[in-house]
């Protein structure tokens, strides 16, 4: 087995004329959380999706723990945990009955019961999953992602929609898979979430990597002007699928989004207009608006 | 686990959910036995007979018992199947299934044999009441005639449920095309009116689908008149045609990822 987790060169992936992902590359090393960040429309999720074996990859090189993604096989498919973001669980079962589906689908899946503690839904076992509130329900998508005992777990936006106090508790969570040796690839358009989950961290901004590195050291290489802003512009909750991935020509505009309920990200941008930007987000940004700046 | 395992797990799970969603036992189960009342209350006073296009005759209650589990076996087996898929596939299920190891085809038949047990519980349900309340009886070897019919009737309608959801793109559109089109094909198929009170063209235009051939085959078994089990080449050649031509479809166009939002 090759020392990296996940090695992409050249990575490319465009969708008619339009290049979501224009040549990346990284490494992730075993054991390792890679924190994948950027706004909405950057390519985060044609990169993990390309990564997760959904989507055929128009150029470049990828070995995801060894194996060609755009060639999954089933045992290749059982070392990899996936926690969506487009996905809803059958609102009609229980957390248990739902975990323990899944756990046939593993040639050596971990114990349901456990599993499902280890997320912290003891006490929510016998519930059907449609009862759960968004944070509990995206805790059960986690416990599916893991129930195959994987090597490596794809999160995708795993606390999108929390309230402070679920992604709280969804950070200690995804430590904890850390804690199991688990290789974790974590993309997120939350800047503190990154900084402090992920070991390292890369940068993606309109299919380019920008920045890479551990978050500590991402300042200076960016330089003193570097202003990653953030709106939330709904207060939805759920893991519902968006049109969002549509239209990425929209992810720096002040509009709301197609669907208007998922967080948008309104620049990630390393242009002198700290300022500038600034006022934009606080003015049209919705209930939530932050900004955060590195120097 | 082995795929006999992951194919029960999947079919016991789909059963459970079934049996939770109020919606499965209103439609496809409360449905046809209230029909069967009403049909066999309202249009039957004694001794009425129904004349296949064949030439069979067979009394009005085994020719309505007949078309109503026609009906049912295309309420639990499309209808069900079409918007189930449909909803899982929409709401991302069918991909995070796809992202397992998993052999995709044990989902389809995990959906297939849920629709096979509630086909085949619902045909039994009303046969049972018809015998019992309606004096239907299975001349003959006919009771064998009925059983392949009803068979052949479950697997082409599981297979043309799973071909129409590439191309219902919600829900709604899944619970509103499935349900109907059943319905406007019970009206010429000689489940609601019987099939010598319709119109020659609309006779024709019925013939061209499924249903028209699995309601007249189930009828035809129940006429004394019938010889033998009452299977008739015609009837079991045309279903055989759509469950080709579902199988082709479902082959090329089933989508595992939801039709919206994608890129």
């Amino acid at each position: 087995m090759s020392e990296a987790a996940i090695s992409v060169s050249g990575l490319r992936k465009s969708y008619g004329e339009h290049e979501a992902v224009a040549g990346i590359d990284f490494e992730v090393g075993v054991g390792e959380v890679f924190g994948f960040l950027g706004p909405n429309g950057a390519g985060k999720t044609t990169t993990i999706e390309i990564l997760e074996g959904y989507r055929e990859r128009s150029d470049g090189e990828v070995a995801v723990l060894g194996v060609d993604p755009g060639q999954p096989t089933r045992e290749w498919r059982a070392r990899v945990g996936l926690v969506l973001q487009e996905c809803e669980l059958d609102p009609l079962l229980t957390v248990r009955e739902a975990v323990a589906l899944f756990a046939t689908f593993y040639p050596a899946p971990r114990p349901v019961d456990a599993t499902v503690d280890l997320v912290g839904l003891a006490e929510k076992r016998d519930e059907r999953i449609g009862s759960l509130s968004g944070g509990q329900k995206r805790r059960v998508d986690v416990a599916i992602g893991l129930i195959g005992d994987p090597d490596l777990i794809f999160l995708d936006e795993p606390t999108t929609g929390f309230d402070p106090t679920a992604r709280r508790e969804a950070w200690t969570m995804i430590e904890g898979l850390k804690e199991l040796g688990k290789t974790v690839f974590l993309t997120t358009h939350y800047m503190d979430e990154a900084e402090h989950l992920a070991d390292r961290v890369a940068i993606l901004r309109e299919g380019r990597i920008v920045a890479e590195g551990p978050m500590s050291e991402l300042g200076a290489s960016l330089g003193r002007h570097t202003v990653i802003g953030f709106r939330l512009n709904g207060g939805s909750r759920t893991c519902g699928r968006a049109s969002r991935r549509r239209s990425t020509s929209t992810a720096a505009s002040c509009g709301s989004r197609p669907s208007g309920r998922r967080p948008t990200c309104t620049a990630c941008s390393t242009s002198p207009s700290g300022a500038a930007r600034r006022s934009r987000t606080s003015r049209c940004g919705g209930r939530a608006s932050r900004t955060s700046s590195s120097t | 686990m082995s795929v006999g395992g992951m194919v029960l797990a999947q079919t016991r799970a789909a059963i459970v959910v079934a049996l939770r969603t109020p919606r499965t036992l209103v439609f496809t189960i409360a449905f046809p036995l209230v029909f069967l009342v009403l049909f066999n209350s309202i249009f039957v006073h004694g001794g009425e007979s129904v004349t296949l296009p064949t030439g069979l005759k067979l009394s009005a209650q085994s020719y309505f018992t007949a078309g109503i589990v026609a009906y049912s076996v295309a309420l639990s087996t499309f209808t069900t199947l079409a918007v189930t898929v449909t909803t899982q596939r929409e709401r991302g299920q069918l991909k995070r299934l796809r992202g397992t190891p998993m052999p995709a085809w044990t989902f389809i038949v995990a959906q297939v044999l849920r629709a096979t047990v509630q086909a085949l519980m619902m045909t039994l349900l009303l046969v049972g009441i018809g015998m019992l309340a309606y004096g239907v009886e299975f001349p003959g070897a006919s009771f064998f005639g009925f059983l392949v019919y009803a068979a052949l009737g479950t697997g082409v309608l599981c297979t043309l449920g799973i071909a129409l959801t590439p191309f219902t793109p919600t829900v709604d559109a899944a619970s509103t095309i499935a349900p109907f089109s059943v319905v406007m094909l019970a009206f010429i198929s000689g489940v609601w009116i019987p099939i010598d009170q319709l119109p020659h063209w609309l006779e024709q235009v019925g013939r061209v689908f499924p249903l028209f051939h699995l309601s007249i085959g189930l009828q035809s078994t129940l006429s004394p008149e019938a010889s033998g089990t009452g299977l008739e080449a015609g009837n079991v050649a045309v279903l055989l045609v759509w469950a080709a031509l579902g199988a082709w479809v479902a082959g090329r166009r089933f989508r595992w990822e939801p039709l919206a939002g994608v890129d």
